[in-house]
């Protein structure tokens, strides 16, 4: 973990959460926006950084649950939070179904939209296992992906679907 | 048959950096951090053009926290770079042309302290006029950008007598094409981690499609030799061409050197956006005549570029322009004039298809619109005017013959999409709101790959059998997301029967890897392949060779296979046991051998014999049908379908072939529709992805088919060609033609203007009429 603010943090700006299941004490400003939380203050680098205003869904994570761009959220409104980034999904060596998909379908090439996409495809078939194509587009439109025009993980989305069943 | 995952079978492979990827492990270069690392900032011009008059930096240089701060006076070595032409200062000193330009820099011990000590540089400037389109360069009296004047590069093609031939025309079309300044936006902005070694060496941790020139050029900037700079530029999170020239690297590198310590920079996507490459803006006029056949006898073109502040390779980018807006068409009276103009917009440079889409889709546009003068099918025109295999390249250079251009003009005239064209509308489509019209339009490709005539473009690998068993295939090559390791892979297990387990991919490090050459211009799966076929011999000889002086048996008697060499079964019992057994496998092999197992080969990416700098030898071949549906009361259009045949020689990795077409065709969907860095008066007046808008997931509903022709001629000793970059420049003058079949609107600009493809609705229309009386 490499923490360049630490000593610029007051005393009492304790964050308290949780990622990826386990109890974190962070002493962080409550503005400090949670994509840095993770990135440099965990050091969890799987959620990245590209537009920083929510554009693009590269840093994206869930907060209880629910997608939320990292980049827009601060530390105060995560207090107390369960976060889940996508190093938290796959069971120990087991890949998560819609990790899996993506893998088989080829559904990344670069790669770094990739972290953020799968956490989109994973929040919304949590919350409707067999979506619409609508339900599909609806959902993974705040993630961008430059490389593949989408081909891949339409197939990817398609297949963990069908995992899921 | 299309290329998809079932019809690939086992060669549809899980890609060898996909686990990391979806799990988020793989590290990116600028994911990296060192202990006790600083952070980089550069402070670039707010004005488009002005005279430097003088930089302070003292109180910067007071702030707590602070380690460096640095300006053109620090620079030990050359202050300029650029891949071509070295006219981009590292820090401007005299004078700023762009809102990118650099002037200082600063590394800190945190952001905080980094982003004070760059707000209390002060500069004082004395802003100029701002040259803010090409025809403001070139006009009289113009301030000069360089010594050298205002153009930087002009070209020209002539053949036959075209002003004669236009007299024997019975259609002339003449037009003007604009396109627009379209950004890559790879989704990692620019970065990496520069560290200063113990032994005096520095470690650049950054991307690039050429680790090598980077090499080369951080070695002038810094004023050391080469081989105290190790560049390592692999994986990469996008680049597209973007990431070609150098961008934070001299920064990183001087500021890590001056400070003694690890300096990362990550650039903002504004930074990005102000201080990155685009694709040229161009401004295409053509005048182009047809005999009543549709016969094209003569065709004039002008093509004038915005290239920005500084060269990298708009030069070449322009040379390639002026190579495709002749196509795969024979036309005996040509003339071509091209320019390449300096501004204060923004940097131009090179980006995937690099000046072949301006190009294309004017050219294509121009043959539609003969087609729809002389009411003849435009498809058919285009077999009337196609080139034959042994016809000379666009420029009449000699080039590698294949049957391609035919191929694929076959293949679309087959294809479901052009046939429903030829159909009429179908019955679901007549279902349709009355406002939403549909259409179907084609386009016809050939696209050269490699650098051409005159640049140097070595290529070459190496294959070591490792000390710890693993065959090791090592390139020059860089990895930004195009499958280049997992095509690798697959090569080294169809050529020698390796299983993927065996081999070890070794890439982007200059400390270790030869130079093959720069990962651009659709050139490093031709270059493996080829690289891979001259080492199969020699590789294949000494790892048997050495098994058989271990093993005892004679080597003709041996073969690779997977995990080790095998005994080749008896010739009665092949029906019985075909896999034979197993003698020794790669690890045993490695360990008890004592002669080092390798081999290596360099060569040059093969170029035609003719002299005209930056000529073509290899092209690939595509066909692009597209299906639009045009709302004509927003003037919206939806691309439907997509049907692509690409003939570039046998399919090395289906996954990534599909990837490389389903791609490249949506970032042309992006270009034709959507994007525009616009500018006003040398400033971006779109700085982030809220309003530079790339196709998202809803825009990409359509199905895309890819049908790639894979046969050669016989004795082709060239193989696969390049793929990169054709799936991203046939798309626009389809969806452009389509449009037209839609409702008959030519297009001639990019990104489409809706306001032109908006029907004024019967009832509105008879409003403006009153009111204007």
């Amino acid at each position: 973990m490499i923490d360049n603010r630490t000593e610029l943090a007051p005393a009492q700006s304790r964050l308290t959460l949780r990622v990826n299941g386990a109890a974190c004490e962070i002493a962080a400003p409550p503005s400090t926006r949670l994509l840095q939380v993770i990135r440099e203050f965990i050091g969890l680098t799987g959620t990245k950084r590209s537009c920083e205003i929510g554009r693009c869904g590269a840093c994206m994570v869930l907060v209880d649950g629910e997608p939320v761009n990292a980049c827009l959220a601060m530390a105060y409104q995560v207090q107390g939070a369960e976060i889940t980034t996508i190093e938290g999904i796959a069971s120990g060596t087991e890949l998560h179904p819609v990790q899996r998909a993506f893998l088989e379908e080829g559904g990344f090439q670069c790669g770094y939209c990739t972290p953020g996409m799968v956490l989109s495809v994973k929040a919304l078939l949590d919350r409707s296992p067999d979506p619409s194509d609508e339900e599909v587009e609806e959902a993974l439109s705040g993630n961008l992906c430059r490389c593949t025009g989408y081909g891949g993980i339409r197939r990817a989305v398609r297949r963990a679907i069908e995992l899921g069943r | 048959m299309l290329l998809d995952r079932q019809g690939s079978g086992r060669r549809w492979r899980i890609r060898p950096d996909g686990p990391g990827k979806v799990t988020g492990g793989l590290a990116y270069l600028t994911d990296m951090a060192a202990p006790g690392m600083l952070i980089g900032l550069v402070l670039r011009s707010p004005h488009p053009h002005a005279l430097i008059l003088d930089i302070r930096t003292e109180n910067a240089k007071r702030v707590p926290g602070v380690r460096a701060v640095l300006t053109h006076e620090d620079v030990p070595g050359l202050n300029a770079f650029g891949i071509a032409r070295q006219d981009q200062p590292v820090f401007c000193f005299d004078r700023v042309r762009y809102v990118g330009d650099a002037v200082a820099a600063v590394a800190a011990d945190t952001l905080e302290a980094a982003e004070r000590a760059l707000s209390l540089i002060e500069v004082d400037y004395a802003e100029q006029p701002v040259l803010d389109s090409p025809e403001k360069a070139l006009a009289e009296g113009a301030p000069l950008l360089h010594p050298c004047g205002n153009e930087l590069h002009r070209t020209d093609y002539r053949l036959g007598d075209p002003e004669q031939w236009f007299k024997a025309c019975t259609v002339i079309v003449e037009e003007t094409y604009v396109t627009p300044r379209q950004m890559h936006t790879y989704m990692e902005t620019e970065g990496g981690l520069f560290v200063p070694e113990p032994d005096g060496r520095l470690t650049v941790y950054s991307p690039t499609q050429h680790g090598f020139m980077d090499r080369l050029q951080l070695s002038r900037v810094l004023g050391r030799p080469q081989s105290d700079i190790r560049v390592v530029s692999s994986p990469i999170g996008g680049s597209f061409g973007g990431k070609d020239e150098l961008n934070v690297q001299p920064y990183g590198a001087l500021l890590a050197l001056a400070a003694g310590k690890p300096v990362k920079i990550h650039n903002s996507r504004k930074e990005s956006v102000r201080a990155g490459l685009k694709r040229h803006p161009m401004v295409i006029s053509m005048k182009t005549g047809a005999d009543a056949e549709g016969r094209i006898l003569a065709h004039r073109v002008k093509i004038v570029a915005d290239t920005g502040p500084y060269a990298t390779l708009g030069a070449e980018v322009l040379n390639f322009a002026t190579e495709h807006v002749i196509g795969p068409y024979r036309i005996p009276n040509v003339d071509v004039d091209s320019v390449s103009v300096y501004t204060n917009n923004g940097m131009s440079g090179e980006f995937r298809g690099f000046g072949g889409n301006q190009a294309i889709f004017a050219l294509e546009g121009q043959i539609d619109r003969i087609a729809g003068r002389l009411g003849i099918d435009p498809w058919e025109l285009r077999r009337r005017n196609m080139r034959q295999p042994d016809d000379p390249g666009p420029l009449g250079q000699p080039i590698a013959p294949t049957e391609g251009a035919a191929q694929v003009w076959q293949a679309l005239a087959e294809s479901p999409l052009w046939r429903e064209r030829s159909q009429g509308v179908p019955e679901d489509d007549r279902e349709r709101e009355h406002w939403i019209k549909t259409g179907i339009g084609a386009a016809y490709i050939m696209h050269g790959a490699g650098l051409g005539v005159g640049i140097p473009d070595p290529a070459g690998g190496r294959l070591v059998l490792a000390e710890d068993g693993k065959i090791e295939a090592v390139f020059g090559y860089e990895e930004f997301g195009q499958g280049l390791i997992a095509t690798l892979e697959l090569m080294m297990m169809e050529t020698f029967g390796f299983e993927a387990e065996d081999v070890r991919i070794v890439i982007g490090d200059t400390d270790v890897v030869p130079d093959s050459g720069s990962s651009t211009a659709s050139r490093a799966t031709s270059m493996l392949w080829k690289s891979v076929q001259n080492m199969k011999g020699p590789f294949t000889e000494s790892l048997l060779s050495a098994a058989a002086d271990l093993t005892g048996n004679p080597a003709d008697q041996l073969r690779l296979g997977p995990g080790g060499v095998y005994a080749m079964p008896e010739p009665d019992a092949a029906s019985g046991n075909d896999a034979g057994s197993m003698l020794l496998s790669y690890a045993e092999l490695a360990s008890r051998t004592t002669e080092p197992i390798r081999a290596e080969t360099a060569f040059h990416f093969p170029t035609t014999s003719s002299k005209r700098i930056g000529a073509h030898f290899l092209y690939t071949y595509s066909a692009v049908a597209a299906k639009v549906e045009v709302d004509t009361l927003t003037g919206r259009v939806r691309l439907l379908d997509q049907y692509h045949a690409v003939a570039a020689g046998p399919v090395m990795n289906p996954q990534g072939y599909l990837g490389q077409i389903e791609g490249g065709s949506s970032m042309a969907l992006g270009w034709t529709l959507t994007e525009e860095a616009l500018m006003a008066g040398g400033r971006y007046l779109t700085n982030n992805l809220d309003t530079y808008l790339i196709p998202t997931v809803a825009e990409h509903a359509g199905n895309v088919a890819v049908r790639p022709i894979e046969e050669l001629p016989e004795g082709d000793a060239y193989g696969p060609r390049g793929i990169g970059e054709i799936g991203s420049v046939g798309l626009a003058p389809a969806i452009a033609a389509a449009v037209r079949d839609a409702v008959g609107v030519w297009v001639r600009k990019l990104p489409i203007d809706p306001r032109e493809l908006q029907d004024i609705p019967h009832f509105a229309r008879k409003a403006v009429l009153q009111h204007d009386r």
